[in-house]
């Protein structure tokens, strides 16, 4: 008795496909470029623009699961101080007779299980936000690092530690090896699985996905972990650059982070944005940071260029958001009124 | 001067695409307590917010004490002396009785601008007590019960030196000694020259309370009478006003083995004892009341707020049904009442909400397969008849009633055998409704145990099998097809008493 | 488990004074300890140095309470203090003859553009607070190093005058308690006997409601941000002085300790509920633990721990509390 026939062959739009915020990235990307070797003859020598790129690449492992859970309308600001946990904590084992391996274990131990108590934290207490239990557990950890390692600084680890930091595989960094493996894993698992799609599912509208049967909170307790996981990795790399460890290391690391993701397009709201677009942002943060220092720009202007970066991409992404439910909310009523 | 506090004529209100209101006229006299009565989606709500100035009149006039006036926004009503008690307490659970009260007019010393709190904690003691509450002024507002917050309401309103006072379902969320209350202070107001606006779907209410009733059906004016010169019969047929048959597909398949079965079910301060079984192809009925525990038991069965005592049988098997998932997989769905927000993900295309809850069934070892999702939603779409061009279209361009046909294909996804439908029709016009009826009743036929809870009584008498009807958190009665009446579920959703015999 | 039974008895309002007196006697049981373990504690010199201690937390506290009951927060604080300590202290050095109520001037007008700046995003853009003053924290840090070209004030650089404003006192009263217990009467009065002040409250209670009730939340935003942005100047200034010293990195990372203080002192981050009082006790709480923990012989490096572990708790108990509240209400009802 149905004989209406609905399409189901998706038309393909270049109009659509070039206003994605990532070709924003690119074309940003593009003019750092540019304009940092105009400035500088020595940005685009290949030793210094591959030695730069390890050094922004550690934090950026946590932009992952941050895209994650900024998608789902959290916030993970325990992230820096995770980082510092878990490096003393490997050090510490290390100074103890522990093996490195055996160490770095513990090291992504400490920083799952960091993760994982934030997530379940929330999710046993619904009434709580991310933004104060991350505010309070980022004391916390902070402060047990603080009490392992009190002032002293740990480090002396075997030689082949350092190559995780400052090796090359032929003539690429190994970080940056290892970092593209787990860009191009994260953009397949946010953009190609069932995961992803819950993910922005949850973002979207919490409570469709919990009566759609999705369980919501397992996944806060998964994308948490992961946090805490991804953390551990950054800490691993950040301790083999250094080549000892402090309780202060990584300070203010979530704000870094949290100002990559936001560049990517990731709206605060929830449910927008892209993986590529945030893996961009990496690139465009840390090549700018590089460039300014290149042309003797002190480290400190580079806290409020982040700073005005982070706020300057939220705007943007608000007013884009605005613009677009306008547009829809004009197509619902002329629908309604043909 | 006029008669008549509150004069409405021909009143219109369009929104895109929509006449909520059609020439409708409203006569209020001071001292008195006028019901409005009227369907869901009769207009009411639209109505009220005319009075009170939250929408403006497309067109028509409003005379207040025989003056002409028009009011931009609420502050002006307010001014004049119109206030409302909304059926969703809108107040401020933090702060203290007397701030609610005052909030907006709070006293304050002329020179320091300091806030008199001694007067003002003074003047809502004295405002409370004049409705016959001892409630202390300093109580926060969030401890208190919906009952107590809207005697809280009242006295605001009463603060605000208000002439005209709509409540709007004020005993949705009340128990019957709570409402006997409520109703005394109705009376007490009217006796001192209140004009009284009382919306409610209880007729009990209206019997016991108002002097005359106005009714609204489909946006438009029906009439008014006096409430002694009415009777029930007469009030139903205005309200409704059609056939009940002929809206409804006959349904005509034959009932199979048991699916579902509850025994004892009950859930903390929500509901209790409920036990109800369910067979193949059978369409049970669940109405009452709004606060009867109708979707909490839902819910419950969902598994959304789990219940905490009694049994469920699946298939004749103990159950334990802890989320939703857990539900989905046993096979039960759910239609929930608020499609907009528990339902669908307006910003996205249909497919993708079409295919939302069962993720599992389009993919492959966790990787998302896009051409089994289109052909599932483009199949499902089609079957449940979506008015759209192309399953890439946002939900939020299709009409209520589509949405809702996009809520019920995505139930089809899944390998179900009970659906649970919370009020299906509510919001959706009168042509998508039968064509919902047709898809519950041709979804019977194919084999689901449906539970539909619905306030529409037409809807639960021409559709179901079997009515159960609930009152305060129990069944209070089971009624077969054609046993049932809207005069004899009206009863059984007031009565107090439980027919043990039925209930088991 | 007897806990909680006898929570289920206890309702919303009893429980804000519960709590204040539990505070209270956490507090004054905390001072039996640190003075049986370390007789040091309660001697004139040492309460003197706690108090003084105190006052620039609680002052920070207060303005972080109205942000936290509007359901804000700000983290740009510490950023905002260090900034404003620091174009007074650089100013007082090129002017060193310049009155001391003039540099505590500066530090507020600073603090108070630096507040109207994240009041703008939040209310008028419509920022995430928690986004928008993360964001700002950075530039306002940046700044402070920029302007100062990363070199410290030191003492010496320093008028006796502008050292004075830490040392010298009112009425008896030394100047940095004096100047909190002022700003205490004033936040007392403000916020419970102003309707500006009563609509923070609503506003944080039920902002649908309150665009219903003619609240002008946006004027609300700014002035609670505005607010918290003069303090945040007025207490640099005070903090450079105390410590003569101007550094960029100044009261880095103070702002959770602020937060911290609001948090025991019972202020919910879900808005609408605070009081002063709680507040200032939240703080006192604070400066006895920092003061007392080093007279126990308590590692300095331990009191991040400590204090991350009792914030954690806080929150936690609250919330718990909270939901149990709420359940008994729920089982009042009989059918």
């Amino acid at each position: 008795m149905n004989t209406r026939i609905i399409s189901n062959t998706k038309v393909f739009s270049w109009k659509h496909f070039f206003l994605q915020w990532e070709w924003m990235l690119v074309g940003l990307l593009v003019i750092i470029f540019m304009m940092n070797s105009s400035i500088s003859p020595y940005f685009l020598n290949y030793t210094g623009i591959s030695d730069a790129t390890m050094t922004f690449l550690d934090k950026a492992f946590i932009v992952f699961p941050m895209v994650m859970i900024m998608i789902m309308r959290e916030i993970d600001i325990s992230v820096g101080s995770t980082v510092a946990l878990s490096s003393v904590v490997m050090a510490s084992l290390y100074n103890a007779g522990v093996p490195m391996i055996a160490a770095m274990g513990a090291c992504l131990l400490v920083g799952a299980l960091c993760g994982f108590f934030n997530g379940y934290l929330l999710v046993k207490y619904r009434t709580l936000s991310a933004v104060i239990v991350t505010l309070s557990t980022m004391i916390l950890y902070r402060g047990i690092a603080y009490m392992i390692l009190e002032d002293q600084s740990a480090g002396g680890f075997p030689t082949w530690f350092s190559f995780l930091g400052w090796g090359y595989v032929g003539p690429v960094p190994f970080i940056l090896i290892l970092f593209i493996i787990f860009a191009i894993g994260a953009v397949l698992l946010l953009q190609k699985t069932t995961f992803g799609r819950r993910v922005y599912a949850i973002g979207s509208n919490p409570v469709a996905s919990r009566y759609s049967g999705i369980k919501v909170d397992r996944m806060k307790l998964i994308v948490f972990t992961l946090a805490g996981l991804m953390a551990a990795i950054t800490a691993i790399f950040l301790t083999s650059r250094m080549g000892s460890t402090r309780p202060n290391v990584a300070n203010m690391y979530e704000l870094d982070v949290i100002a990559m993701v936001a560049l990517g397009g990731i709206s605060t709201a929830g449910g927008k944005g892209k993986m590529l677009g945030a893996i961009l942002a990496v690139f465009v943060i840390g090549y700018l940071q590089y460039g300014l220092g290149l042309i003797n720009i002190p480290a400190q202007v580079l806290l409020i260029v982040i700073g005005v970066l982070l706020i300057a991409s939220v705007t943007v992404t608000n007013l884009r958001g605005k613009g677009k439910f306008q547009k829809k909310k004009s197509r619902k009523s002329v629908q309604k009124a043909s | 001067m006029s008669e008549y506090v509150l004069e409405l004529e021909g009143i219109t209100k369009e929104f895109p695409g929509v006449k909520a209101l059609d020439n409708v006229h409203f006569k209020l006299k001071s001292g008195e307590i006028h019901a409005l009565m009227g369907e869901n989606g009769a207009g009411k709500s639209t109505f009220i917010k005319v009075i009170t100035g939250v929408h403006s009149a497309t067109s028509g006039e409003i005379y207040l004490n025989g003056e002409q006036v028009v009011f931009h926004n609420p502050k002006d009503a307010h001014k004049m002396g119109i206030a409302a008690i909304y059926q969703h307490v809108t107040n401020y659970p933090d702060l203290n009785i007397t701030e609610n009260i005052f909030l907006g007019h709070e006293k304050i010393n002329k020179w320091t601008r300091r806030i008199k709190w001694k007067e003002m904690h003074a003047e809502a003691k004295a405002l409370l007590e004049s409705l016959g509450s001892d409630l202390d002024p300093k109580t926060e507002m969030g401890s208190l019960s919906v009952a107590k917050q809207q005697i809280v309401e009242i006295a605001k309103a009463l603060s605000s030196n208000a002439k005209i006072i709509i409540m709007d379902e004020p005993t949705a969320a009340l128990t019957h000694r709570e409402s006997e209350e409520l109703y005394k202070i109705t009376e007490a107001l009217r006796d001192e020259g209140v004009a009284i606006i009382f919306i409610s779907h209880r007729f009990e209410d209206m019997y016991r309370l108002a002097d005359c009733v106005t009714v609204l059906r489909d946006s438009q004016y029906i009439g008014t009478w006096d409430v002694d010169q009415i009777s029930n019969e007469d009030l139903i047929v205005a309200m409704v006003g059609r056939e009940i048959k002929q809206l409804f597909p006959e349904k005509s398949n034959e009932l199979k083995e048991e699916v579902l079965r509850l025994e004892g079910l009950g859930q903390m301060g929500r509901f209790k004892d409920i036990s109800l079984s369910l067979r193949k192809g059978e369409i049970l009925g669940i109405t009452g009341l709004v606060g009867a525990g109708r979707s909490e038991l839902c819910q419950a069965l969902f598994g959304i707020e789990p219940y905490d005592e009694g049994k469920v049988y699946f298939e004749g098997k103990k159950r334990e049904i802890k989320t939703p998932a857990d539900a989905i997989h046993l096979g039960i769905g759910y239609l929930p009442e608020d499609r907009q927000e528990q339902s669908l993900i307006l910003q996205w295309e249909i497919s993708q909400n079409i295919s939302l809850s069962a993720l599992d069934k389009i993919s492959k070892n966790g990787w998302l397969h896009l051409q089994k999702e289109r052909q599932l939603a483009k199949e499902l779409a089609e079957k449940v008849d979506v008015k759209t061009k192309s399953i890439f279209n946002p939900a939020s361009s299709l009409s209520g009633g589509n949405q809702q046909k996009v809520s019920v294909a995505k139930l089809l996804t899944t390998d179900l055998k009970v659906l649970i439908f919370d009020e299906p029709t509510k919001g959706v016009d009168i042509g998508a409704k039968s064509a919902i009826y047709q898809i519950i009743v041709d979804l019977a036929a194919s084999g689901y145990g449906i539970i539909m809870i619905s306030s529409e009584m037409p809807e639960v008498i021409g559709l179901s099998d079997r009515i159960a009807v609930m009152c305060e958190g129990r069944i209070t009665k089971f009624f077969d097809k054609g046993q049932a009446t809207q005069e004899a579920i009206l009863e059984a959703a007031m009565s107090k008493k439980v027919t043990k015999s039925k209930v088991g | 488990m007897t806990e909680k039974n006898l929570l289920k008895h206890i309702n919303l309002a009893n429980i804000s004074k519960f709590r204040e007196f539990g505070l209270l006697g956490f507090i004054v049981l905390l001072a039996i300890v640190f003075q049986i373990l370390n007789p040091a504690f309660l001697t004139f010199g040492n309460l003197a140095d706690l108090t003084k201690n105190t006052a620039i937390l609680s002052i920070l506290a207060l303005g972080m309470m109205l942000v936290l009951i509007t359901r804000g927060i700000d983290l740009s604080i510490g950023a905002t203090l260090a900034l404003s300590g620091m174009i007074a202290a650089l100013t007082v050095r090129e002017f060193p003859g310049l009155s001391p109520l003039l540099a505590i001037l500066i530090g507020i007008v600073v603090g108070v553009i630096c507040g109207v700046v994240l009041g703008f995003l939040v209310s008028k853009v419509g920022i995430l607070p928690i986004i928008a003053s993360l964001g700002l924290m950075n530039a306002y840090r940046g700044l402070t190093y920029w302007i100062s070209g990363r070199e410290w004030v030191s003492a010496y650089q320093m008028p006796a005058s502008f050292k004075d404003i830490a040392t010298s006192s009112i009425l008896g009263i030394n100047t940095l308690v004096f100047i909190a217990i002022m700003i205490f009467l004033f936040f007392y009065y403000f916020v419970n006997n102003t309707i500006t002040g009563r609509q923070i409250y609503a506003l944080g209670s039920n902002p649908d409601s309150a665009k219903i009730s003619g609240i002008n939340s946006h004027k609300v935003y700014m002035l609670v941000y505005t607010m918290m942005g003069g303090l945040s100047g007025l207490a640099g200034v005070l903090w450079v002085s105390k410590f003569a010293s101007a550094q960029g990195n100044t009261a880095s990372g103070y702002e959770l300790t602020v937060i911290a203080a609001c948090i025991l002192g019972g202020v919910s981050i879900n808005g609408g509920i605070g009081k002063v009082t709680g507040v200032l006790l939240g703080a006192v709480l604070l400066g006895v633990l920092d003061n007392g923990l080093p007279l126990i012989d308590v590692s300095p490096f331990w009191q991040m721990g400590i204090e991350g572990a009792i914030i954690l708790i806080a929150v936690l108990f609250n919330t718990i509390v909270k939901q149990t509240v709420e359940k008994s209400h729920r089982l009042r009802r009989v059918i």
